[in-house]
């Protein structure tokens, strides 16, 4: 890594610009995302860095170099809400290094990329025994498909033409093949997704399940999956659960502010909402 | 409970359970027994809990140096280790859970100063929490002047769950100062910049201040009566 951290956004921009130092062409997309650059030049850049490669590919297995910097140049740009990010991310979500997919396919489902629905989809279309299968001599899966998942529930059911899907099954088919994945935070990413694409409770109810999970990391996932879809009625075991008050703030935060129910006109807290925040309270 | 036991040789098993616990979660269960008791005698077993660097024991810790109270200050304060930031950041949770006045210098300096948003938090927090018991009207206005400042500041935190806090503060400050109305109105404009959704990006953050200021404005004629 390089020495020093650039203070301010004129020099990240240099340090993104520059083709010598690659430690620093690293920290500066992590940076631009970091901070939500809004300089015109930050998205064009980071463009650039996400089609940088690693010097060749590993001839025996096929996959390519980890790719730091393409990987850091994805998840910057999810965060940087410019549309002009999505065709390079799709080009992204094909590549061959499952960790760039991952970090496109989280920055895509950030940017609300609808595009990338039917691209998606079809990577987890094989299935939980298939595209979840562990990659030999990894930890990983032959997809990545916590973030697959993740997006797909966040992106809904509209459509590129501003029409909404009318068909839900086929989609709904993939996502709830997950749901019974052996990985417990596969489970939880696809529960997520099944409970934000249809609000049915079972779905949230299998999400508190996993609050009780006896590895504190599957309770944190869980926690944050709960979050994400505004399940008020976690509310009680959220509070309850076993694990940092830093993350169950940020849960129940998540069912205030993405809830359905919510009423954003409201500028005050409805009852339900009140006894949310007095939940959070005692957590402080 | 076996009535028939001294009192403190219950402590003293319950303190042995703790020291024996093999797991993280029988540590948890045993400290939560221990801090069921609320007994003195297990300030320092709780507090040596606190550096475990186990969020469920530590949680269960501070519930049970809060029962105890006011007892449990000195020793806290005695025992803070400057080079374990976690159990510092535990500590400051117990002394905002208590209110005692001895540890406000200590939630002040972690409000202004500390990296962790948790500990930031936990001292906004406490400072509504203060009690102030025997304090004149003169003093608890003195005591309002002094921590008003500090709160009015941290709603410029740049963490969200800081800002929260700050209103929860801000809220629990009316009760251990009882303003008049025309003092009230500090509190109510301090509250401001985090009600103004064009001022304050996160929701939960309005909303709670809201819910402040509703209750504030609410509960005035009742608090007067």
């Amino acid at each position: 890594m390089s020495q020093g951290t650039p203070l301010n956004e004129a020099q990240a921009l240099d340090w993104l610009r520059q083709l010598e130092d690659p430690g620093q062409r690293y920290y500066a997309a992590w940076w631009l995302g970091r901070m939500r650059s809004r300089h015109p030049e930050a998205t064009p850049l980071l463009i650039q860095a996400l089609a940088e490669r690693g010097p060749r590919p590993d001839p025996a297995s096929g996959i390519d170099e980890p790719n730091p910097i393409a990987r850091n140049a994805a998840r910057a740009l999810g965060k940087l809400a410019d549309s002009r990010a999505i065709d390079p991310l799709l080009e992204a979500l094909e590549s061959s290094d499952d960790g760039l997919r991952e970090a496109a396919a989280r920055s895509l489902g950030q940017l609300g990329a609808l595009k990338a629905r039917r691209p998606m989809l079809r990577r987890l279309a094989p299935g939980p025994l298939v595209a979840g299968a562990p990659r030999p001599g990894t930890s990983r899966l032959m997809e990545p498909c916590e973030a697959l998942l993740e997006a797909l529930g966040a992106l809904g059911w509209q459509e590129e033409d501003g029409s909404t899907i009318t068909d839900h099954e086929p989609l709904l088919a993939v996502v709830r093949a997950y749901a019974d994945h052996e990985r417990p935070l596969i489970r939880s990413a696809a529960c997520r997704s099944l409970l934000q694409l249809t609000r049915e409770d079972r779905w949230g109810e299998q999400l508190v399940h996993l609050l009780q999970h006896n590895e504190l990391q599957v309770r944190r996932a869980a926690l944050l999956d709960l979050g994400a879809t505004g399940w008020r009625r976690a509310g009680a075991a959220i509070a309850r659960t076993l694990a940092e008050n830093s993350l169950k703030l940020i849960a129940l935060r998540g069912l205030v502010e993405n809830s359905p129910a919510r009423n954003q006109a409201s500028p005050s807290p409805s009852p339900e909402e009140a006894e949310l925040l007095v939940a959070m309270d005692d957590l402080l | 409970m076996p009535p028939t036991l001294p009192d403190s040789r219950q402590v003293q098993a319950l303190m042995e359970a703790v020291q024996a616990a093999q797991t993280a979660d029988d540590l948890t269960d045993a400290v939560e027994d221990l801090s069921a008791c609320a007994h003195p005698m297990a300030i320092p077993c709780l507090i040596q809990v606190l550096g475990f660097n186990n969020p469920g024991a530590a949680v269960a810790a501070v519930d049970g140096l809060v029962a105890i109270g006011s007892t449990a200050v000195p020793a806290i304060l005695a025992n803070l280790d400057e080079y374990n930031y976690g159990a510092r950041a535990w500590s400051v949770r117990a002394l905002a859970g208590i209110g005692d006045l001895r540890g406000l210098p200590l939630l002040e300096r972690a409000l202004a100063q500390d990296i962790g948003p948790s500990v930031r938090r936990a001292a906004a927090r406490g400072m509504g929490g203060l009690q102030p018991h025997g304090l004149t009207a003169q003093q608890r206005q003195e005591l309002a002047e002094r921590i008003l400042p500090q709160l009015k500041a941290a709603c410029e935190d740049e963490e969200w769950i800081v800002r929260y806090a700050v209103a929860v503060g801000l809220e629990g400050m009316d009760h251990w100062w009882q303003p008049s109305a025309a003092q009230r109105q500090r509190l109510l404009d301090t509250l401001q910049p985090l009600v103004d959704p064009q001022r304050e990006v996160a929701p939960v953050v309005w909303l709670r201040a809201r819910l402040a200021l509703n209750r504030l404005t609410t509960a005035a004629p009742v608090a007067r009566a």
